[in-house]
Parts: structure tokens; C-alpha cells; sequence
């Protein structure tokens, strides 16, 4: 019991994962709002289109890809869990998929020199479509190469929680490359060129050429030197078994769930521009309101690793649910006790960083549960899914995302008893102190008791301790045997 | 790290090999739609969006942004220095640093209006401004002479500011807000509007009117603007022929635009330009 521990990673091994998710993140975290914004302000402009056409048609165009998504979510999965190679079950896909997604996701801002309407709609359906279904087919195995990078769950751990930090980081990189290139242009055009070239759209596109080009390097330089090493089983896998995995397995099933009971926790967004209006004083505090929350969230995503040290992934979880929904509850009854002056922003918003701190949690655990329940399954039917169970898992935060949309607005414009202003010189009529003090509910409250409620089907979870151990020991040992009978046919390069 | 596979694929030759020739197929479609879609490499597109500005709603105004009055800086920083600056500061020379200087912007001379304003009171000044702009549009044929357009505007705007807030105060964002909603009214006047609803809420935000463009060619007119070709080109300096096509049929023939190219960019001459007609041929 007192032998050493191995390592399986090298440590640039743990570092360029995170670079790959960094890369991944860079891109698809650009995609959605900016394609959105190009669609609606720039591919089109002086064609003379329908605006209220292209408009409806956008919001159209992004439902038929999240569906489209969905489905490819699960077919990926599938196809990653079937795929044997020298490289690998996930790499492949990170590796050659990577090519066509920086060249698709280019070409979505790219639109034809049309007038035809219906050819300009058409476009739009096929190229998004496209996009999405490719940076499906390459994001879900490089959040799935998590469960793969060692068979050792402290390792898998360690990594998979530095590479979220990466991907979180990531996700906002989009907004950094606009800001430069913006720099970057107007120094080169001149201020108005630059406005000119802005009115067009051609910053976006510079942008988006920019974050496929850090894309694909950073992705390829996570292929070049990062390696599967937990073998895949031989066993095919039907699509019917496979989609069964995801539903019937107790534990993955709780972590899924996890994102449909905490499915309100992100209404906090759809608010947090009339917070910064009627509440902070000025819309241009939206980004000060949601930065500490950002910065609060990536040292999450760092604190959680060390938390992980100590105590379980179930412990760790629920810790942080209860640490998540007391702080919110604190910003409540500090907001509406202190009440809202000028001199008081900068404690809110230092409070909103350490509301941010739980969100280190769902980027993180989630992911590592999810890796040490494709341990359990395997260890049940013989069989590796890793590609399913974080299909899986990626399906249930879809649907959750969809329910986010259309529960924040609800709140906000329904239930709060919003004022629209009918003054075309008043951006924003007055509210109510009632509409007010909802307002500050959506923002801390109602996302405090989802995530409490995030947190009851971890309370059924019981991938931890004993269990964990004794499945991860009968593993290694099954896994010994194979290699050893497999020795003529090594299933793949795992060291 | 570099890793051959059993196969023979060596990964770090692909990698590098991949990240080129994407690197190459992103450059070339950045390269290929940024000359597609941006104006001031060619003057015939110049030309074309410099007169499309104007006649699809009247908005000489963001014109002149493809104009040789902002090849230098924005153009709203061109309203600043030679307009603005000068009735705000004492003894401003356009070009000079407003860098500590005191001026009718400083946050004292607000009165209690300005403070406690949440719209209502810029709303009436700049509807009270609205005669006034459109009178000075037609009175001086469009936007050619751009200089009495801004001077006169901000001056009668002062006035205007001070009956309805009681106080002195001045700055660039009360002549944008004023100038810019005028400028968007005007446009209405021609397009006419469609009733608009707030998507959230479902609350009427516009209600629909026709425009002087509409009564002349009926509901969903179209105005197309197109290049007639090159008309004379010598050196840095080339006339294009602009012509103005309304449901298809000309209303406008050859209107020519003088352009000047500084660097790789080409600019409408705005002095050498008559615009009038643009504003008129409806009529």
C-alpha cells in the first residue's frame, strides 16, 4: 500500500489539455452571439431584406441548431464510444474535426452577395447548421478526453480542473481578440476607416479569423503532444444501448440532472442589465456588474481543486451549492438593507465576485463525476462510454438552457411587473419599488434556490470513497489482464 | 512529443501542416471579403455608398463619413473640434487639447433640470428642434454646405436648451443626441414607419405613418443606387457616374462624384459634389 504513486500525464501533458480546451473555447464561446449580431446587422446590410423577417428568421435559424445540436450530440457520443484507433477513441475526432470547424466557422461570416431573400435565409439555416454540427463533433470529445488523459481519478482531476480554468478563460477570449483588433485597425485604417470597415461587419470577421486561427493551434498543439491512456474496450455498442447508458446509470443520471433542477441558476443574466440601469445607476455598469462575477468565477474554477484535495466530489459539490446559495442570500439582504446608492457599488459588486466563486463548481465537478462514472459503468458492463455519458450529460444542459431562456424573461417582464417605456425620448420608464425589489430576487434569491436545488440529486450520488476506490482497483487489475492477453493487438497507444 | 504513429502519420508534421493551411484559407477568405465588402478601395463602391447614404433616407449627414472630412479622424470628432469645441470653450482653435479647460460641459452649470431629466425634457428640445432642421436641409439644398448646417443648428440649439432647462449648460452629447434624432425623423418623414412592438413586452413602441417616398412610389418602393462607370480618372483624382434607379426605372442619370485616393483609400471630394438633387427628386 506504501508503493508510489505513478504518474501516468507528463506535466506538459496536464498544461496542453488546457491550452486544447482553451483553443475550443475560444472559438465556440465567439460563435453564437456574434454569428448572431453578424446575421442580424451585417451580413445583409444595403440589400434591402425585411429586417423583421431576418430578424424572426435569426432567432429560427439558432432553434433548428440547437436541435440539430442535440441530436448531434448524442450521434457524436455514439460515434466517439465505436471509434477505434492507434490515437485513440476522442483525439481523432479533436484532431482531423478541428480543420473543417476553423474553415466552417470562417465561412459563416462569409455571406453571399445576394438580393435574393429566400437564398440569403437559406444560407443561413445551412451555414449555422454546419457550424454547429462540426463544433459538435469536435467539442464534445475534447471535454470527453477528461475521462481518458489518465486512469488514475486524482490525475484526471487535477487536469480536467486546470483545463476547465482554460476553457472558462477562454470563453471570454473572444471578447479580448475584438477589442484588439479593433485597436489594431484603427491604428492602421484611421478612426473613421475604422468605423467605416466596423459599419460592415469587417471587424467581426477579422475577429473570427483570429480566434480560428488560435483555435486550431491551440488544439493542435494538445493533439501533437497529449495521448489517451486509458485503453477502450473492444465491446460494439448499440445506439440503443448506448442511449440507455445515459438514463439508467444512477450516478450519471444524478449529475444530469443537476442541470434541470439548477436550471434558473443563469437568470441572473437576463437581469443583470436592469439591475445595472435602475439599480447601479447606468446601463455602462452592466460589464463592471458581470466582471467580478467572471474574475469570481475562474478563481472558483482554481479553489475547487484545492477543495477536491480534501474532501469528496459529492462533498465538494454540495459545499459549494450551500456556499453559492448563502452568498447570494447575503447580496439579497445586504442590497435591500443597505438599499442602492452610488457609494455603494463598489461593495456590491466585490459581493458579486464571491457569488461568482460557486461557479467554479459546475464548470468543474461535474466533469470529473461525470470521468469517474464512466469508470463505474465500465466496471459494470465492460464497456467505456465516455463519449455518451458527457453526450449525455451536454443533452440534459441544452434542455436546461432552453428553460433558462424562456424562464428569465418570464420573470422579468411578466412576473416582475416591468414598465416598458412608450416615450420615444425615455430609454427606460421608472419601476416600481415592487418591480425593483423582483428584480434584485431574480438577480440573487430565485438563482439561490436552484442552486440549492442543483444540489439534491448529488445528495443521490455515490461515486465516492470506498465505492470509488475498490471500482478503480478492479479496473486496473481488469485492465492488466487485457493488456496482457491483448499483447499481440494492444488496443491503443496507452502507455 | 512528436509521436509517429504505428501507421506511419507523424502527429507533429499534421499539426503543423494543419495549422498552415488553415492559416492560409483563413487569410484568404479575410482577405477576399474585406475587398468585397469594404468601400474605400474602390471608387466606383465609394461613390455608389457615399450617394446611397443620401437618397435611401435622406441622411447626408453619415455621408459625409465616405468624405474627404474624415480622412483624418471620425467625423464626429470633426463636429467636435470645428463646431462644438468652440461654442463650448472660450478662444478653442480647432485641433487644441479641451485637456483642462473649463467650458459650458463643466457638471456646475447644471441646473435642476438637467440633473433630475430622465428623457422628457431632451425630448421636448429636440422635438422643438425638428422645424428647424428640416428647414435647414431644404434651405440649403441638402448637406453640401455642411459649415452653415452645424453652425446655425448648434446655435439655435443653445437657445432652445436654455428656454427648456433653464440653464446654460453645453456639451457634444446634447448636440449628437438632438442632431442624430432629428436626422432619423427626417428619414421617417420619407420611408415612413411600420407599427413596431417591444419584443418583450408586446407594448406599441412606433406606430405606422407614410412617407413622402412611399406617396410618390408606392408602399414597398425600392431605390437602387449604381454605378454608370468611371467617367474620367487622372492620377489620385476620378469622376464617377452615379446613377439613382427607383422601382427600376432612373430617376437620376449620371450624377457625377468626384473622388480623391490617399493612400490605398478613395474619398468623395465633397466640395467638388452637388448633392441637391438627391434630396429633391421625389418631389
Amino acid at each position: 500500500m506504501s508503493e508510489k504513486k505513478r504518474r501516468y500525464m507528463k506535466k506538459s501533458e496536464i498544461f496542453t489539455f488546457g491550452i486544447g480546451l482553451f483553443g475550443v473555447a475560444l472559438l465556440t464561446g465567439w460563435m453564437p452571439d456574434y454569428t448572431q449580431t453578424f446575421f442580424a446587422d451585417f451580413a445583409f446590410k444595403g440589400k434591402g431584406f425585411d429586417s423583421s423577417v431576418i430578424s424572426s428568421q435569426i432567432s429560427a435559424v439558432f432553434l433548428a441548431a440547437g436541435i440539430i445540436g442535440a441530436v448531434i450530440e448524442l450521434v457524436t457520443g455514439f460515434l466517439i464510444d465505436n471509434t477505434r484507433t492507434k490515437l485513440g477513441k476522442a483525439k481523432p475526432w479533436i484532431g482531423f474535426g478541428a480543420v473543417p470547424m476553423a474553415i466552417i466557422a470562417m465561412l459563416v461570416f462569409v455571406a453571399p452577395d445576394t438580393k435574393n431573400q429566400t437564398l440569403a435565409i437559406i444560407w443561413m439555416y445551412v451555414i449555422y447548421s454546419l457550424y454547429t454540427a462540426v463544433g459538435c463533433a469536435v467539442e464534445r470529445p475534447a471535454e470527453c478526453f477528461g475521462a481518458l488523459c489518465s486512469p488514475d481519478p486524482s490525475e484526471r482531476s487535477s487536469a480536467i480542473s486546470i483545463a476547465s480554468f482554460m476553457k472558462s478563460v477562454g470563453q471570454s477570449g473572444g471578447m479580448v481578440v475584438v477589442l484588439v483588433v479593433g485597436i489594431v485597425m484603427k491604428a492602421v485604417m484611421g478612426q473613421q476607416q475604422y468605423k467605416n470597415a466596423e459599419a460592415q461587419g469587417l471587424d467581426l470577421i477579422i475577429s473570427t479569423a483570429v480566434c480560428a486561427l488560435g483555435f486550431i493551434l491551440f488544439v493542435m498543439i494538445f493533439f501533437m503532444n497529449n495521448k489517451e491512456r486509458v485503453p477502450y474496450t473492444r465491446e460494439k455498442v448499440s445506439l440503443k444501448d448506448a442511449v440507455k447508458v445515459v438514463f439508467t446509470n444512477k450516478n450519471l443520471l444524478m449529475v444530469s440532472l443537476t442541470k434541470l433542477t439548477g436550471f434558473g441558476r443563469g437568470v441572473y443574466g437576463t437581469v443583470s442589465l436592469y439591475i445595472a440601469i435602475y439599480l447601479l445607476g447606468s446601463k455602462d455598469l452592466k460589464l463592471a456588474l458581470l466582471l467580478p462575477m467572471g474574475i469570481g468565477t475562474a478563481v472558483g474554477t482554481l479553489l475547487v481543486n484545492f477543495v477536491l484535495k480534501k474532501f469528496s466530489t459529492k462533498q465538494t459539490y454540495i459545499l459549494f451549492c450551500v456556499y453559492g446559495a448563502t452568498s447570494l442570500a447575503i447580496l439579497y439582504f445586504v442590497a435591500t438593507g443597505i438599499g442602492f446608492r452610488s457609494a455603494l457599488i463598489i461593495p456590491f459588486l466585490i459581493l458579486n465576485f464571491f457569488c461568482g466563486l460557486q461557479h467554479g463548481n459546475t464548470n468543474v465537478t461535474p466533469n470529473i463525476m461525470i470521468a469517474d462514472c464512466v469508470d463505474e459503468i465500465e466496471w459494470k458492463t465492460g464497456k467505456r462510454q465516455e463519449g455518451l455519458a458527457y453526450a449525455g450529460f451536454g443533452l440534459f444542459a441544452k434542455v436546461a438552457s432552453a428553460f433558462t431562456k424562456a424562464l428569465g424573461p418570464w420573470l422579468l417582464y411578466t412576473w416582475s411587473g416591468y414598465l416598458v417605456s412608450t416615450d420615444a425620448n425615455v430609454a427606460y420608464a421608472a419601476q416600481s419599488d415592487s418591480t425593483l425589489n423582483k428584480f434584485l430576487m431574480i438577480y440573487t434569491i430565485i438563482p439561490a434556490a436552484f442552486v440549492i436545488l442543483q444540489g439534491v440529486p448529488i445528495l443521490f450520488y455515490d461515486m465516492v470513497g470506498d465505492k470509488k476506490e475498490r471500482i478503480v482497483k478492479e479496473l486496473m487489475i481488469r485492465r492488466a489482464a487485457a493488456a496482457d492477453r491483448d499483447f499481440d493487438e494492444p488496443a491503443n497507444d496507452a502507455d | 512529443m512528436a509521436e509517429k504513429n504505428k501507421k506511419g502519420l507523424n502527429l507533429k508534421l499534421y499539426g503543423v501542416f494543419a495549422i498552415i493551411v488553415v492559416a492560409v484559407i483563413l487569410g484568404a477568405l479575410t482577405v477576399f471579403t474585406f475587398t468585397a465588402r469594404y468601400t474605400a478601395f474602390d471608387p466606383e463602391k465609394t461613390a455608389v455608398a457615399y450617394v446611397d447614404t443620401i437618397v435611401q433616407t435622406g441622411d447626408g449627414y453619415n455621408a459625409c463619413k465616405n468624405t474627404l472630412l474624415s480622412k483624418d479622424m471620425k467625423f464626429g470628432d470633426f463636429i467636435r473640434q470645428n463646431y462644438i469645441n468652440p461654442v463650448i470653450y472660450e478662444n478653442y482653435k480647432p485641433g487644441d487639447s479641451t485637456k483642462g479647460l473649463k467650458g459650458l460641459n463643466d457638471e456646475s452649470l447644471k441646473g435642476e433640470k438637467t440633473l433630475n431629466d430622465n428623457g422628457e425634457l431632451e425630448g421636448k428640445v429636440i422635438d422643438a428642434m425638428y422645424p428647424f432642421f428640416v428647414n435647414l436641409i431644404e434651405s440649403n439644398g441638402g448637406f453640401d454646405a455642411y459649415d452653415a448646417i452645424f453652425t446655425q443648428y448648434i446655435s439655435e440649439l443653445q437657445k432652445v436648451r436654455k428656454d427648456v432647462f433653464g440653464d446654460k449648460f453645453f456639451n457634444d452629447e446634447a448636440f449628437f443626441t438632438a442632431f442624430e434624432s432629428n436626422l432619423a425623423a427626417y428619414g421617417e418623414s420619407l420611408t415612413g414607419t411600420k407599427d413596431e412592438y417591444d419584443a418583450n413586452t408586446g407594448v406599441q413602441t412606433k406606430i405606422a405613418s407614410v412617407g413622402a417616398y412611399q406617396e410618390k412610389y408606392g408602399e414597398d418602393y425600392k431605390i437602387e443606387v449604381v454605378s454608370a462607370g468611371i467617367a474620367k480618372a487622372e492620377g489620385g483624382t476620378c469622376v464617377v457616374n452615379v446613377n439613382v434607379l427607383v422601382n427600376g426605372q432612373a430617376e437620376i442619370e449620371n450624377l457625377p462624384v468626384t473622388l480623391q485616393k490617399i493612400g490605398r483609400s478613395w474619398y468623395v471630394d465633397n466640395t467638388s459634389c452637388d448633392t441637391a438633387e438627391l434630396y429633391t427628386f421625389y418631389k
